[in-house]
């Protein structure tokens, strides 16, 4: 018994140091402040994140004022050296490459999503979730690199009466639609898996298919979640720059006609990208680039807010909250009347519309009469298909389904393992201890690229050491302390408009405010602080998250033992969240490594002779290197796959890391 | 010896089932009566559950789930080779332990199972609902509101709500997993009423915890034991002199 006291107390004992701080008298953690090192994280934080948006904003609003907001969204012509400034032309090159992108990228992802979510075994899905990831983790110059060397000659050899260089819409489209797989398959999956499971029984027990109850409930149910992934898709999307500027011809044309998938476009990324170091600071042409970096800014916010709102309804849809019936039954009681047409209309409207698709696109590389006479046969097709469905059985339509969903995902991982498989065999060649130390010669045709290979290491580690802890101590403040007043809500919100901005603007921003403005020039710290402020909003984010994915019973349980809120937080709730806050961090990274946008006029330099460590100096960098190479010297492909391979190499430890972290911390990581 | 002569629906013979390594049952024999309430009890993890889901080959859903042994219904094994398990769940319904209508208006919740199996004619479908909701004793409480979320009724009425759905697709056998578990005492009166109301036209299986229940509804109790089932009989019999002591001890709540 005395035994038993006697490691009771011991046990408490162990305990005590722990919280064996001394309190002020009173102590009420109601009153707690948090540290002082948050506080000026989260403070310094949002000052620079502010600091952004209205540099942004100002800078902007000049070119408004003098050009007029009419002129400039309406007027197609954008030649700044006769001052020209329509941006349409532009907004309508990056609505059509996205529009492109989104149209095969959501189908197609969907399909896999499905198709993990209902015929994948629980080791394929394995295989195909970090597929995925690997997918979303390839740098963009890399896409744009792989896009200029098969994608396009492969264009010209389908098309050659209708296209004259190869660059075009299409390809940009195609590009880009890859590079959104990922973020579409991830999201939609999570919605579909996030359908409760008691759904799915129920409509088997009544003795549905598996594919009628994937149609007809978890597609249903789910149906936001799958809007949501389009438009973060399209978020993506919009704020692409470097993929996109290496495969559509970056002329500021509207397409003649519209449809005209074949034609070269320019998209607002690629021309901020391509003027943006000839602008002197200051002018109109200046002012005139930070418009159309708000015309972004405005389309992937509204992007992203509507995706929210969505994502909100559908879960207050699925716990009951709403009453969803509400609106669906008023719209079904005005629409009572007509309601026996409805179903026939609706059928019309959409079997016209995929007719008027099909024959747009089949007359750009066919006569009217066969491209009508195909796309009639579409329609046709797909008036048909529920009587087709009925007469060959559930089962074997559940079978041609799965089958064609099937085919969709061979083709993802092909086209994954193309990329990754051209780049490994036409790079391995490239690699030897020369080409991984050596300064470039002749414009990177021989030699090696250790000064690019270094200046990215050394790119990654400021931005790491930069964005890392104003990030994460930002996310704590914002997840335990910051409540939800309304410094908290402008914060969030700052933070939200920032994580969908594209990396170009960033690159705008440390370009006018570095390199010109405090006269800098090109330098590591200024890519360094670029990089920072372009992963900072995702860090702080992921801490949020990560922070608050802890469960309550851990914070009550360490408070009913007479913690502290600050003794809780740093003893269980970080901890706890640790996955998490290093997982969101390592991506944050290999994000940074992987972009040229923000670099290529704060920091990169196309030739350095050798590393140096200053902090002044500009640097080389891969991903600017990649794109140097593919676009400027001609006869330099190896030493291009070796750069990719080196590239993909880093992502690649960087993703394993990642991976590593989120199972070595386990339980609450996120993400 | 009554027993013998009520008809057997189903009838389970030597049924082994394991989860990936885990044997969950061993050797099960039991006869479904047509046209009664057979009680399934017994401490949590015996394989009650898993015996029910094996009449409907909902276990065929769970990866890593094999089965052995035969499951007669209608005088056909629902395993053997060409089986149609579509329909057999539509003659085979099932009731889940949380009510989990579908993020639908009540009527659509009932008409999706008649839409399954072909029925596309309106009137048919209208007909269909009515019926459902009345022998599911519901008609009265949601008739003037079918084309709202069924997700805004109460837990016992959407228990009802899924009783309805299940009796849509007109099936014989209705198996129930708990149907109870998750409702307060008044609706749970409700749902043990609508069962006795239903072995008039139909049979029921039905999974219970609460003894008292078992015994209150049922014609036949089985008692599982450990994956195995100890004891089956007459509910009379199992619950006032059970053959086996290990039953006894249950029944009486000394373990459990």
């Amino acid at each position: 018994m005395a035994g038993d006291d006697a490691a009771g107390e011991a046990s408490v004992s162990r305990y005590l140091p722990f919280f064996g701080r001394e309190r002020e008298e009173g102590f009420d953690e109601r009153r707690e402040r948090p540290g002082a090192a948050l506080l000026a994280a989260a403070a310094a934080t949002a000052a620079i994140l502010f600091f952004i948006i209205i540099f942004v904003a100002l800078n902007g609003w000049r070119a408004v004022s003098e050009i007029g907001a009419v002129e400039f969204l309406t007027g197609f012509d954008w030649i700044p050296s006769e001052g020209a400034y329509g941006a349409l032309s532009l907004i309508t090159g990056t609505a059509l490459v996205t529009g492109g992108a989104i149209l095969f990228a959501l189908p197609a992802g969907l399909g896999v999503a499905i198709y993990m979510n209902d015929v994948a075994s629980p080791r394929v899905r394995n295989i195909l979730k970090p597929a995925c990831e690997l997918l979303a983790g390839i740098p963009s110059v890399v896409f744009g690199f792989i896009g200029m060397m098969f994608l396009i000659p492969l264009m010209l050899d389908l098309f050659p009466d209708q296209l004259s260089y190869g660059s075009s819409w299409l390809a940009g489209s195609v590009v880009l639609g890859i590079m959104t797989l990922p973020t579409i398959i991830s999201v939609s999956q999570d919605s579909l898996a996030a359908v409760p499971r008691s759904y799915r029984e129920a409509s088997m027990a009544l003795g549905a298919t598996k594919w009628h109850t994937t149609r007809n409930v978890l597609l249903k149910s789910a149906v936001s979640g799958i809007a949501a992934a389009a438009m973060l898709g399209v978020g993506r999307a919009l704020g692409e720059t470097m993929a996109v500027m290496m495969v559509t011809g970056n002329t500021a044309l509207v397409p003649e006609p519209l449809w005209n998938v074949f034609s070269t476009v320019r998209t607002l990324t690629s021309n901020i990208a391509l003027e943006m170091s000839e602008v002197s600071f200051g002018s109109l042409h200046f002012s005139a680039l930070f418009f159309t970096a708000l015309i972004l800014m405005a389309m992937v916010v509204a992007v992203n807010i509507a995706s929210k709102k969505i994502v909100k309804r559908t879960k207050a849809k699925m716990t009951g909250d709403l009453r969803s019936g509400r609106l669906s039954a008023m719209a079904a009681a005005a629409a009572r009347p007509v309601a026996p047409y409805f179903g026939i209309v609706s059928e019309a409207a959409m079997a016209l519309a995929a007719f008027g698709f099909a024959y747009m696109m089949l007359s750009l590389v066919a006569g009217a009469g066969a491209s009508a006479a195909a796309a009639g046969a579409l329609a046709a097709l797909f008036l048909l298909r529920k009587r087709l469905s009925r007469m060959i059985g559930a089962g074997m339509t559940q079978k041609a389904v799965y089958a064609s969903l099937w085919a969709t995902v061979a083709l993802v991982v092909a086209v994954l393992a193309a990329i990754v498989g051209i780049i490994v065999f036409k790079g391995l060649p490239a690699l030897s201890p020369e080409f991984l130390f050596d300064a470039p010669l002749s414009s990177g045709r021989a030699g090696g690229i250790g000064p690019a290979i270094v200046g990215t290491l050394e790119l990654m580690a400021g931005t790491a050491a930069i964005g890392v802890p104003l990030g994460v101590l930002c996310g704590i403040y914002l997840a335990k302390y910051a409540g939800d007043g309304r410094f908290a809500g402008t914060l969030r919100q700052a933070i939200d408009i920032l994580n969908g901005t594209p990396a170009i603007i960033f690159g705008l921003f440390g370009m006018s405010v570095m390199v010109i403005w405090l006269g800098m020039g090109y330098t590591l710290i200024g890519g360094c602080v670029t990089l920072a402020l372009m992963i900072m909003p995702t860090i702080v984010k992921t801490t949020e998250e990560a922070v608050r994915a802890v469960p309550a019973d851990l914070t009550e349980a360490s408070m009913a033992l007479g913690a502290s809120k600050k003794q809780t937080i740093d003893k269980v709730v970080v901890p706890a969240a640790m996955g998490g806050i290093i997982t969101g961090m390592i991506l944050g990274i290999g994000r940074s490594m992987g972009e040229a946008a923000p670099i290529m006029f704060t920091a990169a330099v196309a030739f350095k002779a050798v590393a140096g460590v200053s902090v002044m100096e500009p640097v080389m960098a891969l991903p600017y290197h990649l794109y140097y190479l593919a676009t400027e010297v001609p006869g330099s492909a190896t030493m291009q796959y070796g750069t990719a391979l080196v590239l993909l190499i880093i992502a690649g430890t960087l993703f394993a890391a990642a991976s590593y972290a989120r199972h070595r911390y386990g339980r609450f990581a996120s993400g | 010896m009554e027993m013998e002569f009520e008809e057997n629906i189903m009838e389970a013979d030597g049924l082994d089932v394991w989860y990936g390594k885990k044997q969950a049952l061993f050797g099960v024999d039991i006869p479904i009566k047509k046209n009664r309430i057979t009680a399934l009890i017994g401490p949590s993890g015996c394989g009650k559950s898993t015996l029910i889901r094996t009449f409907n080959r909902m276990n065929d859903l769970v990866d890593g789930c094999r089965t052995e042994g035969t499951v007669m219904f209608n005088g056909k094994d629902v395993f053997a080779k060409g089986a149609d398990v579509l329909e057999l769940r539509k003659k085979v319904g099932m009731v889940f332990q949380r009510p989990n209508p579908f993020p639908m208006t009540i009527r659509h919740n009932i008409e999706y199972g008649p839409k399954v199996h072909g029925v596309t004619d309106k009137a048919k479908l209208g007909e269909i609902v009515e019926e459902s909701l009345r022998k599911a004793a519901l008609w009265d409480e949601v008739k003037d509101r079918l084309d709202t979320s069924a997700l805004g009724l109460s837990g016992g009425q959407q228990q009802r709500l899924c009783i309805a759905r299940a009796l849509s697709v007109d099936p014989e056998v209705i198996l129930m997993d708990e149907p109870t578990a998750s409702l307060d005492p008044l609706a749970t009166a409700k749902i043990e009423e609508l069962a006795t109301e239903l072995k008039k036209s139909y049979t029921v299986v039905a999974v219970t915890h609460n003894m008292q229940q078992a015994a209150r509804i049922s014609d036949y109790t089985g008692f599982m034991y450990l994956g195995r089932l100890e004891e089956f009989g007459k509910t009379e019999d199992v619950f006032k002199s059970p053959k086996s002591e290990l039953t006894e001890r249950y029944v009486s709540g000394r373990f459990g």
